[in-house]
């Protein structure tokens, strides 16, 4: 029982594992995390994607 | 002044200004469900932060304690344990709030508000991080006899012996559970020293510095100044590129995402003349101080706030809306 709620929280509670050496990139004096990078990434998506999709319009098609 | 008066007197109207004044809208109305949006995002954002909970987890270093320290490098540890007991560690040098360091406290000019707040949490290294806790231990004749001697000693004799061993300590070895540092006139400073550096090996350090008179102590203060003093955690931060000149205060342990909303705050650490300066907390606190103010006032700033209607972004997001403007115009135009 114990093995099986052991091996559930391992599973549940952490399929990729984030932990272990870092991996950085540099750029002259910038100096940046490829998971920040990763995130950064994905908040420009985010705000294209805000911009550039359209909004419904009230009573359908898009404005 | 009266109806009547206020009439008589037309109030001079003022000239519109498009980055100021707002035009009274006279298009279509259309009904739009706030609470249904606001429940979409909840739920989303809600299974989001679940979903990448069970992914990814959450950083869970071992903590590092004192014992921790003093197990892996009892040699750092011991090395800075006196300067805690002659007074030339960071902490025993730092100023307010810990103590009175002339000099010591960060300013612009004359503005220097750590030293308008005084020392209010007052840290003594040599008692609070040496004697104190030694005098703690129970069973242990030889080291409370050394605490004794050296408490009676005059201060320049103190000194004496902890400017002797302070030069000794970095050529110490640590073999068999054991300190050994090059013979000396340490007096009872040795004995000292290594009572504490087996105090913190064995766990009851940690103990005594946590040691307050509420019932759940969680002021952590005292150790973590000890720890930093010290070369081990600043060695762990700086593997981890956690440190103030690795742009480490937007970084996280391992491969997981940091504070990458703190890139402004700590790319100042990394360029002159904060790179270099002694008042560089101070000095990028105030700069960001004064760029928040005006991120806060950019709509009374002239030019400034014209940025958004040059740049035009708002005809992307509204592009449908100014294309049927354009349409209806006259002349296939939009404003």
């Amino acid at each position: 029982m114990q093995t099986v709620s052991a091996v559930m929280a391992h599973v549940l509670g952490n399929i990729i594992n984030l932990t272990g050496p870092g991996h950085y990139v540099n750029w002259g004096f910038i100096q940046l995390s490829v998971a920040n990078l990763v995130v950064i990434g994905l908040m420009v998506v985010v705000f294209f994607a805000a911009i550039l999709i359209p909004f419904k319009r009230p009573g359908g098609g898009d404005r | 002044m009266t109806a009547a008066t206020d009439a008589a007197t037309p109030r001079r109207r003022r000239s519109f200004k498009q980055d100021r004044d707002v035009e009274e809208w006279h298009g279509a109305y259309h009904p739009y469900d706030l609470i249904k949006e606001g429940i979409i995002a909840f739920v989303v954002v809600s299974l989001l932060v679940v979903g990448l909970a069970v992914i990814f987890s959450s950083p869970d270093d071992t903590p590092v304690t004192v014992k921790s320290w003093s197990t892996a490098n009892p040699v750092d540890f011991a090395t800075t344990a006196i300067t805690e007991l002659d007074g030339t560690s960071g902490t025993a040098t730092y100023g307010p709030p810990y103590n009175s360091t002339t000099g010591a406290s960060q300013s612009i000019g004359p503005i220097s508000p750590e030293s308008w707040f005084g020392v209010h949490h007052p840290i003594d290294t040599a008692t609070d991080y040496v004697l104190a806790p030694l005098q703690t231990l129970p069973n242990t004749p030889e080291v409370q006899a050394a605490v004794s001697e050296y408490k009676s000693a005059s201060p320049t004799q103190q000194a004496a012996w902890t400017k002797a061993y302070e030069d000794a300590v970095t050529k110490a070895s640590f073999d068999n559970g054991k300190l050994t540092v090059p013979a000396g006139d340490y007096g009872p400073v040795a004995t000292i020293i290594a009572g504490l550096t087996s105090m913190a090996r064995s766990g009851a350090l940690d103990g005594a510095l946590l040691s307050t008179r509420q019932f759940y102590g969680a002021d952590y203060t005292k150790p973590l100044l000890f720890l930093a003093d010290g070369t081990y955690l600043a060695d762990l931060g700086a593997a981890q590129h956690l440190s103030g000149d690795q742009w480490g205060m937007m970084n996280e342990t391992g491969n997981y995402p940091g504070q990458a909303w703190l890139w402004l705050y700590t790319m100042w650490y990394q360029v002159p003349p904060f790179k270099t300066s002694a008042n560089a907390d101070f000095q990028v606190w105030g700069l960001m101080l004064v760029l928040t103010v005006l991120l806060a006032l950019v709509p009374f700033i002239p030019g400034l706030r014209s940025i958004p209607r040059w740049t035009r972004i708002y005809r992307l997001i509204w592009r449908r809306h100014y294309k049927d403007l354009a349409a209806a115009a006259p002349g296939g135009t939009s404003p």
